[in-house]
Protein backbone atom coordinates (compact mmCIF):
# COMPACT_ATOMS: atom_id res chain seq x y z
CA UNK A 1 0.00 0.00 0.00
CA UNK A 2 3.22 2.35 0.69
CA UNK A 3 3.78 2.85 -3.01
CA UNK A 4 -0.09 3.88 -4.10
CA UNK A 5 0.36 7.09 -6.05
CA UNK A 6 -3.72 7.44 -6.59
CA UNK A 7 -7.18 6.03 -5.86
CA UNK A 8 -10.03 6.45 -6.64
CA UNK A 9 -12.82 5.01 -3.84
CA UNK A 10 -16.65 4.96 -5.42
CA UNK A 11 -15.94 8.23 -7.46
CA UNK A 12 -18.80 9.54 -9.04
CA UNK A 13 -19.43 12.26 -11.36
CA UNK A 14 -22.51 14.23 -12.38
CA UNK A 15 -22.94 17.19 -15.18
CA UNK A 16 -25.98 19.03 -13.41
CA UNK A 17 -28.51 16.32 -13.04
CA UNK A 18 -27.13 13.84 -15.29
CA UNK A 19 -25.05 11.12 -13.91
CA UNK A 20 -21.78 10.21 -15.94
CA UNK A 21 -20.02 8.12 -13.11
CA UNK A 22 -21.03 6.30 -10.67
CA UNK A 23 -19.06 3.61 -8.24
CA UNK A 24 -15.92 4.15 -9.92
CA UNK A 25 -13.18 2.26 -8.04
CA UNK A 26 -9.54 1.81 -9.26
CA UNK A 27 -5.82 1.85 -7.48
CA UNK A 28 -2.83 2.89 -8.99
CA UNK A 29 0.07 1.55 -7.81
CA UNK A 30 4.11 3.01 -8.31
CA UNK A 31 5.19 2.40 -11.89
CA UNK A 32 1.98 0.82 -13.20
CA UNK A 33 0.30 1.56 -16.60
CA UNK A 34 -3.07 2.49 -17.22
CA UNK A 35 -5.29 2.41 -19.94
CA UNK A 36 -8.67 3.67 -19.80
CA UNK A 37 -11.04 3.67 -22.51
CA UNK A 38 -14.72 3.89 -23.31
CA UNK A 39 -17.59 5.75 -25.11
CA UNK A 40 -16.84 9.95 -25.07
CA UNK A 41 -18.97 11.90 -21.90
CA UNK A 42 -17.81 8.97 -19.57
CA UNK A 43 -16.26 11.62 -17.80
CA UNK A 44 -12.37 9.97 -18.44
CA UNK A 45 -11.23 13.46 -18.61
CA UNK A 46 -12.60 14.45 -15.62
CA UNK A 47 -11.18 11.93 -13.71
CA UNK A 48 -7.99 13.87 -14.57
CA UNK A 49 -9.15 17.49 -13.86
CA UNK A 50 -10.66 16.23 -10.50
CA UNK A 51 -6.71 14.97 -9.55
CA UNK A 52 -5.41 18.44 -10.60
CA UNK A 53 -8.02 20.34 -8.64
CA UNK A 54 -9.91 21.27 -11.71
CA UNK A 55 -13.11 20.25 -10.91
CA UNK A 56 -15.01 18.48 -8.04
CA UNK A 57 -15.75 14.82 -7.61
CA UNK A 58 -19.86 14.90 -6.95
CA UNK A 59 -19.78 11.57 -4.66
CA UNK A 60 -16.97 9.50 -3.46
CA UNK A 61 -13.06 9.87 -3.00
CA UNK A 62 -10.04 10.18 -4.25
CA UNK A 63 -6.14 9.64 -2.51
CA UNK A 64 -3.29 10.64 -3.74
CA UNK A 65 -0.04 8.58 -2.29
CA UNK A 66 -2.82 7.80 0.77
CA UNK A 67 -3.99 11.56 1.23
CA UNK A 68 -7.44 12.32 0.80
CA UNK A 69 -7.70 15.74 -2.35
CA UNK A 70 -7.59 19.00 -0.48
CA UNK A 71 -6.45 21.87 -2.12
CA UNK A 72 -2.88 21.40 -1.08
CA UNK A 73 -3.10 18.31 -1.99
CA UNK A 74 -3.98 19.22 -5.72
CA UNK A 75 -1.27 22.05 -5.59
CA UNK A 76 1.01 19.47 -5.08
CA UNK A 77 0.06 17.16 -7.64
CA UNK A 78 0.20 20.02 -9.84
CA UNK A 79 4.19 20.13 -9.11
CA UNK A 80 4.40 16.17 -9.04
CA UNK A 81 2.48 15.27 -12.09
CA UNK A 82 2.95 15.71 -16.03
CA UNK A 83 -0.55 16.36 -17.22
CA UNK A 84 -1.06 16.19 -21.10
CA UNK A 85 -4.65 17.57 -22.30
CA UNK A 86 -6.56 16.59 -25.44
CA UNK A 87 -5.98 20.03 -26.47
CA UNK A 88 -3.00 21.70 -25.63
CA UNK A 89 -3.34 25.37 -24.91
CA UNK A 90 -0.08 27.42 -24.01
CA UNK A 91 -1.06 30.45 -25.38
CA UNK A 92 0.15 32.84 -27.84
CA UNK A 93 3.76 33.86 -28.90
CA UNK A 94 6.75 31.73 -29.95
CA UNK A 95 7.21 28.75 -28.74
CA UNK A 96 10.32 29.56 -27.44
CA UNK A 97 9.30 32.13 -25.05
CA UNK A 98 6.20 30.00 -24.21
CA UNK A 99 8.85 26.64 -23.16
CA UNK A 100 10.69 29.61 -21.59
CA UNK A 101 7.70 30.48 -19.22
CA UNK A 102 6.96 27.00 -18.25
CA UNK A 103 10.63 27.03 -17.04
CA UNK A 104 10.33 29.80 -14.69
CA UNK A 105 7.54 28.49 -12.92
CA UNK A 106 9.14 27.52 -9.23
CA UNK A 107 9.38 23.56 -10.09
CA UNK A 108 10.31 23.70 -13.36
CA UNK A 109 13.49 25.94 -12.45
CA UNK A 110 17.03 23.95 -13.61
CA UNK A 111 14.22 22.08 -15.97
CA UNK A 112 14.53 22.15 -19.67
CA UNK A 113 17.92 21.30 -20.75
CA UNK A 114 18.62 22.75 -23.98
CA UNK A 115 20.27 19.29 -25.13
CA UNK A 116 17.56 17.24 -23.88
CA UNK A 117 15.36 19.59 -25.48
CA UNK A 118 16.96 18.95 -28.83
CA UNK A 119 17.21 15.18 -28.11
CA UNK A 120 13.65 14.78 -27.53
CA UNK A 121 12.26 17.20 -30.42
CA UNK A 122 14.12 14.80 -32.52
CA UNK A 123 12.68 11.75 -31.18
CA UNK A 124 9.08 13.59 -31.85
CA UNK A 125 10.13 14.09 -35.40
CA UNK A 126 9.87 18.36 -34.38
CA UNK A 127 11.95 20.49 -36.67
CA UNK A 128 14.19 23.08 -34.95
CA UNK A 129 12.75 26.02 -36.40
CA UNK A 130 9.24 25.23 -34.84
CA UNK A 131 11.31 27.21 -31.53
CA UNK A 132 10.28 30.36 -33.74
CA UNK A 133 7.28 29.43 -34.97
CA UNK A 134 3.74 30.83 -32.83
CA UNK A 135 1.95 28.67 -31.07
CA UNK A 136 -0.88 29.53 -32.08
CA UNK A 137 -0.52 28.60 -35.77
CA UNK A 138 0.82 25.39 -35.79
CA UNK A 139 -1.47 22.29 -36.26
CA UNK A 140 -2.87 20.17 -34.09
CA UNK A 141 -0.57 17.46 -34.52
CA UNK A 142 2.74 19.58 -33.46
CA UNK A 143 0.74 21.49 -30.92
CA UNK A 144 0.14 17.82 -29.24
CA UNK A 145 4.17 17.05 -29.43
CA UNK A 146 4.69 20.29 -27.97
CA UNK A 147 2.12 18.86 -24.64
CA UNK A 148 4.23 15.63 -24.92
CA UNK A 149 7.74 17.08 -25.36
CA UNK A 150 6.70 19.85 -22.04
CA UNK A 151 5.86 16.29 -20.66
CA UNK A 152 8.58 14.66 -21.11
CA UNK A 153 11.24 17.84 -20.34
CA UNK A 154 9.76 18.38 -16.83
CA UNK A 155 11.38 15.32 -15.67
CA UNK A 156 8.20 14.15 -13.56
CA UNK A 157 7.55 10.43 -13.41
CA UNK A 158 3.67 10.61 -13.08
CA UNK A 159 2.08 10.82 -16.25
CA UNK A 160 -1.69 11.79 -16.99
CA UNK A 161 -2.14 11.87 -20.74
CA UNK A 162 -5.47 12.53 -22.02
CA UNK A 163 -5.74 11.78 -25.76
CA UNK A 164 -1.94 13.11 -26.37
CA UNK A 165 -1.60 11.09 -29.31
CA UNK A 166 -4.55 11.14 -31.21
CA UNK A 167 -3.49 13.76 -34.23
CA UNK A 168 0.09 11.74 -34.70
CA UNK A 169 0.30 9.18 -37.37
CA UNK A 170 0.92 5.49 -37.19
CA UNK A 171 4.19 5.72 -36.78
CA UNK A 172 4.46 8.52 -34.49
CA UNK A 173 1.98 6.86 -31.98
CA UNK A 174 3.99 3.94 -31.59
CA UNK A 175 7.02 5.51 -30.92
CA UNK A 176 5.84 8.34 -28.71
CA UNK A 177 3.67 4.97 -26.81
CA UNK A 178 6.90 3.12 -26.59
CA UNK A 179 8.39 5.88 -24.93
CA UNK A 180 6.49 6.42 -22.13
CA UNK A 181 5.74 2.21 -21.38
CA UNK A 182 9.56 1.68 -21.69
CA UNK A 183 10.54 3.37 -18.14
CA UNK A 184 9.66 1.05 -15.84
CA UNK A 185 8.94 3.51 -12.75
CA UNK A 186 7.15 5.48 -14.59
CA UNK A 187 3.34 5.50 -13.60
CA UNK A 188 1.01 6.11 -16.12
CA UNK A 189 -2.67 6.88 -16.27
CA UNK A 190 -4.10 7.14 -19.96
CA UNK A 191 -7.19 7.98 -21.90
CA UNK A 192 -6.72 7.11 -25.84
CA UNK A 193 -8.28 5.22 -28.12
CA UNK A 194 -4.98 4.10 -29.96
CA UNK A 195 -4.13 0.48 -29.75
CA UNK A 196 -0.84 1.40 -30.19
CA UNK A 197 -0.81 1.95 -26.07
CA UNK A 198 -2.13 -1.76 -25.89
CA UNK A 199 0.66 -3.71 -24.85
CA UNK A 200 2.25 -5.86 -22.20
CA UNK A 201 1.50 -4.60 -18.82
CA UNK A 202 -0.77 -2.09 -19.60
CA UNK A 203 -3.62 -2.72 -17.79
CA UNK A 204 -6.80 -1.90 -19.77
CA UNK A 205 -9.96 -0.11 -17.82
CA UNK A 206 -13.48 0.74 -19.43
CA UNK A 207 -15.50 2.64 -18.09
CA UNK A 208 -18.82 3.82 -18.66
CA UNK A 209 -20.35 0.36 -19.57
CA UNK A 210 -21.74 -0.43 -16.43
CA UNK A 211 -23.04 1.38 -13.00
CA UNK A 212 -24.33 4.29 -15.04
CA UNK A 213 -27.24 5.29 -16.93
CA UNK B 1 -13.13 87.91 -20.73
CA UNK B 2 -15.80 85.22 -19.55
CA UNK B 3 -17.79 82.74 -22.24
CA UNK B 4 -20.77 83.11 -23.45
CA UNK B 5 -23.87 82.14 -21.65
CA UNK B 6 -25.41 79.10 -23.23
CA UNK B 7 -29.23 79.47 -22.76
CA UNK B 8 -32.25 76.59 -22.16
CA UNK B 9 -32.91 77.13 -26.04
CA UNK B 10 -29.61 76.73 -27.46
CA UNK B 11 -28.99 73.52 -24.89
CA UNK B 12 -32.41 72.14 -26.99
CA UNK B 13 -30.46 72.99 -30.28
CA UNK B 14 -27.28 71.18 -29.16
CA UNK B 15 -29.50 67.66 -27.97
CA UNK B 16 -31.15 67.76 -31.26
CA UNK B 17 -27.43 66.48 -32.42
CA UNK B 18 -28.34 63.28 -31.34
CA UNK B 19 -30.66 62.77 -33.63
CA UNK B 20 -27.87 61.84 -36.01
CA UNK B 21 -26.15 58.74 -33.65
CA UNK B 22 -30.09 57.85 -32.95
CA UNK B 23 -31.14 57.68 -36.58
CA UNK B 24 -27.69 55.42 -37.30
CA UNK B 25 -28.47 53.25 -34.44
CA UNK B 26 -32.23 52.92 -36.08
CA UNK B 27 -30.89 52.37 -39.51
CA UNK B 28 -28.28 49.21 -38.69
CA UNK B 29 -29.92 47.91 -35.76
CA UNK B 30 -26.96 49.06 -33.42
CA UNK B 31 -29.35 49.11 -30.38
CA UNK B 32 -27.88 51.44 -28.74
CA UNK B 33 -31.07 54.18 -28.75
CA UNK B 34 -32.38 53.35 -25.11
CA UNK B 35 -29.09 53.13 -24.25
CA UNK B 36 -28.50 56.61 -25.82
CA UNK B 37 -31.35 58.39 -23.84
CA UNK B 38 -30.56 56.87 -20.71
CA UNK B 39 -27.28 57.63 -20.63
CA UNK B 40 -27.95 61.21 -21.99
CA UNK B 41 -30.55 61.76 -19.52
CA UNK B 42 -28.96 60.45 -16.56
CA UNK B 43 -25.78 62.86 -17.49
CA UNK B 44 -28.56 65.48 -17.50
CA UNK B 45 -29.83 65.16 -14.27
CA UNK B 46 -26.32 64.54 -12.43
CA UNK B 47 -24.60 67.31 -14.01
CA UNK B 48 -27.68 69.61 -13.03
CA UNK B 49 -27.78 68.27 -9.94
CA UNK B 50 -24.10 68.71 -9.82
CA UNK B 51 -24.20 72.25 -10.76
CA UNK B 52 -26.57 73.08 -7.74
CA UNK B 53 -24.81 71.15 -5.16
CA UNK B 54 -21.00 72.47 -6.15
CA UNK B 55 -22.24 76.04 -5.80
CA UNK B 56 -23.12 74.95 -1.94
CA UNK B 57 -19.97 73.00 -1.45
CA UNK B 58 -17.63 75.65 -2.74
CA UNK B 59 -19.17 78.07 -0.83
CA UNK B 60 -19.00 76.14 2.22
CA UNK B 61 -15.55 74.95 1.25
CA UNK B 62 -15.30 72.76 4.17
CA UNK B 63 -12.82 70.02 3.86
CA UNK B 64 -14.04 67.28 5.17
CA UNK B 65 -17.06 68.03 3.07
CA UNK B 66 -14.82 67.82 0.35
CA UNK B 67 -13.26 64.66 1.17
CA UNK B 68 -16.90 63.19 1.59
CA UNK B 69 -17.92 64.42 -1.91
CA UNK B 70 -14.36 62.65 -3.29
CA UNK B 71 -15.45 59.53 -1.16
CA UNK B 72 -18.61 59.67 -2.52
CA UNK B 73 -17.56 59.82 -6.20
CA UNK B 74 -14.58 56.87 -5.50
CA UNK B 75 -17.76 54.89 -4.24
CA UNK B 76 -20.01 55.80 -7.33
CA UNK B 77 -16.78 55.07 -9.68
CA UNK B 78 -15.83 51.72 -8.23
CA UNK B 79 -19.53 50.43 -8.86
CA UNK B 80 -19.73 51.57 -12.23
CA UNK B 81 -16.80 50.02 -13.17
CA UNK B 82 -17.96 46.27 -12.00
CA UNK B 83 -21.22 46.88 -13.40
CA UNK B 84 -19.40 47.72 -16.84
CA UNK B 85 -17.59 44.83 -16.57
CA UNK B 86 -20.31 42.29 -15.80
CA UNK B 87 -18.94 41.50 -12.55
CA UNK B 88 -21.22 40.79 -9.79
CA UNK B 89 -20.82 43.48 -6.60
CA UNK B 90 -20.35 41.35 -3.62
CA UNK B 91 -17.11 40.30 -3.90
CA UNK B 92 -15.54 43.01 -5.79
CA UNK B 93 -16.74 46.07 -4.46
CA UNK B 94 -14.45 46.73 -1.31
CA UNK B 95 -11.50 45.84 -3.18
CA UNK B 96 -11.82 47.96 -6.30
CA UNK B 97 -13.36 50.85 -4.04
CA UNK B 98 -9.99 50.48 -1.77
CA UNK B 99 -7.77 50.29 -4.54
CA UNK B 100 -9.43 53.67 -6.28
CA UNK B 101 -8.59 55.11 -2.93
CA UNK B 102 -5.40 54.24 -2.12
CA UNK B 103 -4.85 55.04 -6.35
CA UNK B 104 -6.63 58.17 -6.64
CA UNK B 105 -6.95 60.01 -3.39
CA UNK B 106 -2.76 59.36 -3.38
CA UNK B 107 -2.07 60.99 -6.42
CA UNK B 108 -4.88 63.67 -5.75
CA UNK B 109 -3.12 65.03 -2.21
CA UNK B 110 0.36 64.77 -3.94
CA UNK B 111 -0.71 67.16 -6.91
CA UNK B 112 -2.60 69.36 -4.47
CA UNK B 113 0.15 69.42 -2.03
CA UNK B 114 3.20 69.74 -3.86
CA UNK B 115 2.12 70.50 -7.66
CA UNK B 116 -0.27 72.96 -7.53
CA UNK B 117 1.11 73.89 -3.40
CA UNK B 118 -1.80 74.70 -2.26
CA UNK B 119 -2.40 76.65 0.98
CA UNK B 120 -5.15 74.22 1.61
CA UNK B 121 -4.85 70.66 0.30
CA UNK B 122 -8.57 70.39 0.68
CA UNK B 123 -9.56 73.62 -1.16
CA UNK B 124 -13.21 72.37 -3.14
CA UNK B 125 -12.33 74.08 -6.24
CA UNK B 126 -9.66 72.16 -7.12
CA UNK B 127 -10.04 69.05 -4.67
CA UNK B 128 -13.63 68.46 -6.46
CA UNK B 129 -12.66 68.38 -10.46
CA UNK B 130 -8.85 67.32 -10.39
CA UNK B 131 -10.58 64.37 -8.28
CA UNK B 132 -13.34 63.94 -10.61
CA UNK B 133 -10.74 64.06 -13.89
CA UNK B 134 -8.27 61.53 -12.24
CA UNK B 135 -11.26 59.40 -11.38
CA UNK B 136 -12.69 59.78 -14.42
CA UNK B 137 -9.87 58.50 -16.75
CA UNK B 138 -9.00 55.35 -13.76
CA UNK B 139 -12.75 54.09 -14.56
CA UNK B 140 -12.05 54.33 -17.97
CA UNK B 141 -8.82 52.29 -17.52
CA UNK B 142 -10.42 50.41 -15.00
CA UNK B 143 -13.53 49.15 -17.17
CA UNK B 144 -10.72 48.06 -20.15
CA UNK B 145 -8.12 46.43 -17.65
CA UNK B 146 -10.30 44.30 -15.43
CA UNK B 147 -12.96 43.83 -17.93
CA UNK B 148 -10.33 42.38 -20.51
CA UNK B 149 -8.25 39.94 -16.95
CA UNK B 150 -11.58 38.83 -16.17
CA UNK B 151 -13.18 37.81 -19.52
CA UNK B 152 -9.76 36.37 -20.80
CA UNK B 153 -9.54 34.07 -17.52
CA UNK B 154 -12.99 33.12 -18.50
CA UNK B 155 -12.39 32.49 -22.16
CA UNK B 156 -9.15 31.12 -21.88
CA UNK B 157 -9.95 28.72 -19.05
CA UNK B 158 -7.70 25.90 -20.80
CA UNK B 159 -4.59 27.81 -21.02
CA UNK B 160 -4.80 28.85 -17.49
CA UNK B 161 -5.81 25.57 -15.93
CA UNK B 162 -2.70 24.29 -18.18
CA UNK B 163 -0.25 26.58 -16.55
CA UNK B 164 -1.33 25.58 -12.98
CA UNK B 165 -1.06 21.64 -14.44
CA UNK B 166 2.89 22.48 -14.96
CA UNK B 167 3.16 23.53 -11.41
CA UNK B 168 2.87 27.46 -11.53
CA UNK B 169 1.66 29.54 -8.92
CA UNK B 170 -1.66 31.31 -8.94
CA UNK B 171 0.71 34.14 -9.56
CA UNK B 172 3.03 32.77 -12.10
CA UNK B 173 -0.05 31.53 -14.44
CA UNK B 174 -1.83 34.45 -13.90
CA UNK B 175 0.81 36.94 -14.73
CA UNK B 176 0.62 37.02 -18.12
CA UNK B 177 -3.19 37.71 -18.12
CA UNK B 178 -2.32 40.66 -15.97
CA UNK B 179 0.35 41.85 -18.52
CA UNK B 180 -2.14 41.94 -21.30
CA UNK B 181 -4.89 43.58 -19.75
CA UNK B 182 -2.68 46.10 -18.02
CA UNK B 183 -1.42 47.36 -21.82
CA UNK B 184 -4.74 47.18 -22.45
CA UNK B 185 -6.06 49.65 -20.13
CA UNK B 186 -3.07 52.18 -20.36
CA UNK B 187 -2.83 52.03 -24.07
CA UNK B 188 -6.18 55.08 -24.41
CA UNK B 189 -4.55 57.10 -21.69
CA UNK B 190 -0.86 56.57 -23.37
CA UNK B 191 -2.09 57.70 -26.76
CA UNK B 192 -4.02 60.91 -25.68
CA UNK B 193 -0.75 61.64 -23.63
CA UNK B 194 1.17 61.23 -27.04
CA UNK B 195 -1.53 62.81 -29.21
CA UNK B 196 -2.34 65.92 -26.94
CA UNK B 197 -1.90 69.06 -28.43
CA UNK B 198 -1.91 68.08 -32.21
CA UNK B 199 -5.47 65.86 -32.82
CA UNK B 200 -6.83 67.14 -29.74
CA UNK B 201 -6.96 70.38 -27.66
CA UNK B 202 -7.65 68.21 -24.17
CA UNK B 203 -10.91 68.87 -22.42
CA UNK B 204 -9.58 71.01 -18.85
CA UNK B 205 -7.14 73.21 -20.99
CA UNK B 206 -10.27 74.04 -23.68
CA UNK B 207 -12.32 74.68 -20.31
CA UNK B 208 -9.82 76.81 -19.00
CA UNK B 209 -9.08 79.11 -22.54
CA UNK B 210 -12.95 79.48 -22.60
CA UNK B 211 -12.57 80.65 -19.10
CA UNK B 212 -10.19 83.13 -19.83
CA UNK B 213 -7.06 81.33 -18.65
CA UNK B 214 -3.91 82.26 -20.57
CA UNK B 215 -2.46 79.30 -23.07
CA UNK B 216 0.86 78.46 -21.53
CA UNK B 217 -0.96 78.80 -18.11
CA UNK B 218 -3.53 75.91 -19.22
CA UNK B 219 -0.84 73.81 -20.90
CA UNK B 220 1.29 73.84 -17.72
CA UNK B 221 -1.95 72.69 -16.11
CA UNK B 222 -2.86 70.03 -19.08
CA UNK B 223 0.63 68.52 -18.49
CA UNK B 224 0.62 68.04 -14.58
CA UNK B 225 -2.87 66.93 -15.29
CA UNK B 226 -1.95 64.41 -17.93
CA UNK B 227 0.53 62.77 -15.73
CA UNK B 228 -1.28 62.43 -13.08
CA UNK B 229 -3.67 60.90 -14.91
CA UNK B 230 -1.31 58.59 -16.51
CA UNK B 231 -0.06 57.20 -12.90
CA UNK B 232 -3.21 57.32 -11.05
CA UNK B 233 -4.91 54.66 -13.79
CA UNK B 234 -1.73 52.43 -14.08
CA UNK B 235 -1.89 52.68 -10.12
CA UNK B 236 -5.52 51.85 -9.92
CA UNK B 237 -5.86 49.30 -12.51
CA UNK B 238 -3.40 47.61 -10.86
CA UNK B 239 -4.77 47.62 -7.21
CA UNK B 240 -8.02 46.72 -9.04
CA UNK B 241 -6.22 43.59 -10.08
CA UNK B 242 -4.47 42.44 -7.78
CA UNK B 243 -6.80 43.00 -4.43
CA UNK B 244 -9.81 41.61 -6.48
CA UNK B 245 -7.85 38.39 -7.64
CA UNK B 246 -7.62 37.24 -3.83
CA UNK B 247 -11.26 37.64 -3.45
CA UNK B 248 -12.10 36.12 -6.75
CA UNK B 249 -10.15 32.72 -6.88
CA UNK B 250 -10.89 29.73 -4.87
CA UNK B 251 -8.08 27.77 -2.80
CA UNK B 252 -7.36 25.52 -5.96
CA UNK B 253 -6.47 28.60 -7.76
CA UNK B 254 -9.71 28.41 -9.94
CA UNK B 255 -11.33 31.58 -10.78
CA UNK B 256 -15.34 31.56 -8.88
CA UNK B 257 -17.54 31.11 -11.56
CA UNK B 258 -20.38 32.77 -9.32
CA UNK B 259 -18.54 36.48 -9.90
CA UNK B 260 -19.70 36.91 -13.65
CA UNK B 261 -23.43 37.85 -14.32
CA UNK B 262 -25.09 36.01 -16.22
CA UNK B 263 -24.69 36.97 -19.97
CA UNK B 264 -25.51 34.48 -22.52
CA UNK B 265 -25.31 30.61 -21.52
CA UNK B 266 -22.73 28.92 -19.62
CA UNK B 267 -22.09 25.41 -18.83
CA UNK B 268 -23.98 24.83 -15.49
CA UNK B 269 -21.47 24.77 -12.35
CA UNK B 270 -20.47 21.33 -11.64
CA UNK B 271 -20.86 20.61 -8.41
Amino acid sequence: MQDEIIRYENAGIHFGSKKVLSNFSLCIPKGKKILMKGKSGTGKSTLFKILLGFEQLSEGSVYYRGVPLSPRVAWQIRKDVAYVSQDTDLGEGPVRDLLEEVRSYRPNREKIAPEKLHILMQELELEKDILEKDFENLSGGEKQRIGILIALLLERDIFLLDEATSALDAGLKKKVAEHFLKHSHWTLFVISHDREWEKDGVEIVTIGSNGSD
Amino acid sequence: MTSPDISIPSLILCFLLLVIPLAISYRIKLQISRTTIDSVSRMTVQLGMVGVFLTYVFDLNNGVLNLAWVMGMVTIASYTTIRNVELKMNKLLLPVILSFMAANLSVLLYFNEFVLDLGNLLEARYLIPIGGMILGNSLRGNIVGMGEFYEDIRRNENRYLYSLSLGASRYEALIPYIRKCLRSALRPTLANIATAGVVFLPGMMTGQILGGTSPILAIKYQISIMVALYVSTAMSTSFSIFSTIQTTFDEYGLVKKEIYREKGKRKGTRK
